[in-house]
């Protein structure tokens, strides 16, 4: 019955073009850069690992992407750091 | 001034040769002097799409490999002045065309008309290079969907790698309902994800489908809105600036049509 009303007042439909959109952004840059995936994940993997030699990370808050801007495509990070700690770098 | 222009998409079936045919006739309207190009050899459409398909005798492949001349494997339209269609061959592949081949047919085909259009294959192999090989510049159609704007992304890339100038989008099969209700990806959005020039919309309509079946593109009925987006189209193509974009026509309700007595325009989509 829920389900009906549900139906009836909040259509399934509308809002679907913002899954388009986010999906050709994601789409489109990875066509251009040609990376797999799994490369994908080494890279943030291996980059994180150098963050993490001089800070303390919070992984559960990284965030690793490719954007499309108008002068090409620029590799965005935002990382959530617990601590950074000078002793923590080593040489 | 002559030009070659490629109508390309990357993707199939999202409207190249409907648009080829209408542009067509709708710059033969203008007065203009046109070849419409088939180039898509072995799966040949766009002389059914003009209605042509029971006058063909020769076709590119025999002008190519000289079996005739060019002049007598044009089809002249009869219905406007200045309209032809030069088909593709149906029982040969796209190997028997080169770029090469292309780029000397189209400098012949400029020595008598004022557009030529190419009506590009699907997909960016052979078929698509030469296309774009005697072309001066690209218009890319896609729909407002993922699949088809990521094709038309690949294009985009190809032609610039071909060092042709920036394409212009065709956005077809367009429904202001479906962009009313967040379930299309609306004009600003298709645009800021290709970042190319729009050159048209042409709205989702059962024109189409009735003009195809007849052989008689839409751009010849005065009263169409899908011919009266492609004779704007076709105006901007000879370089006309500020013609506005056609009103996308939603099929009347009663709430639409108290709108137009209460002196309201009528929704513009584009």
């Amino acid at each position: 019955m829920m389900n009906l009303i549900d139906r009836f007042f909040s259509r399934t439909t509308g809002g679907s073009k913002e899954d388009a959109k986010s999906r050709l952004k994601i789409l489109l840059v990875h066509d251009q850069v040609d990376l797999t995936p799994s490369q994908m994940d080494a890279m943030r993997a291996e980059i994180l690992a150098v963050v993490a030699r001089y800070a303390e990370i919070e992984p559960t808050k990284v965030d690793l992407r490719l954007e499309r801007s108008d002068d090409g495509i620029n590799l965005v990070s935002s990382v959530a750091v617990r601590r950074v700690n000078a002793r923590m770098a080593v040489g | 001034m002559s030009e070659c222009i490629v109508i390309t998409s990357g993707k199939g079936g999202v409207g190249k040769t409907t648009s080829t045919a209408n542009l067509g006739v709708a710059l033969a309207l203008m007065g203009k002097k046109v070849a419409v190009v088939d180039a898509d050899i072995g799966l040949r459409n766009l002389d059914v799409i003009l209605g042509l398909e029971n006058r063909i005798v020769y076709d590119l492949v025999h002008v190519i490999e000289g079996e005739c001349r060019l002049k007598q494997a044009l089809i002249k339209d009869k219905r406007v002045e200045g309209l032809f269609l030069l088909p593709a061959a149906q029982t040969r592949d796209k190997n028997a065309v080169s770029p090469e081949n292309m780029r000397d047919l189209v400098k012949q085909l400029k020595e008598d008309f004022d557009y030529i259009l190419i009506d590009c294959p699907a997909g960016i192999e052979q078929g698509f290079k030469n296309s774009i090989a005697g072309a001066d510049r690209a218009i890319i159609v896609t729909t407002p969907e993922v699949s088809a704007l990521r094709d038309a992304d690949r294009i985009i890339g190809l032609c610039e790698a071909a060092e042709l100038p920036e394409p212009m989008l065709i956005v077809n099969r367009f429904r202001a309902k479906l962009v009313k209700r967040g379930d299309m990806l609306n004009k600003e959005d298709i645009l800021d994800i290709l970042a190319i020039p729009l050159i048209g919309m042409v709205p989702d309509h059962e024109d189409v489908i009735v003009t195809a079946n007849r052989g008689y593109p839409a751009a010849f009925d005065d009263k169409s809105v899908v011919g009266e987006a492609y004779r704007r189209i076709a105006r901007r193509i000879t370089g006309e600036t500020d013609v506005p974009f056609v009103a996308t026509e939603e099929p009347d309700t009663m709430w639409t049509v108290m709108k137009r007595w209460m002196g309201f325009s009528k929704e513009v989509a584009s």
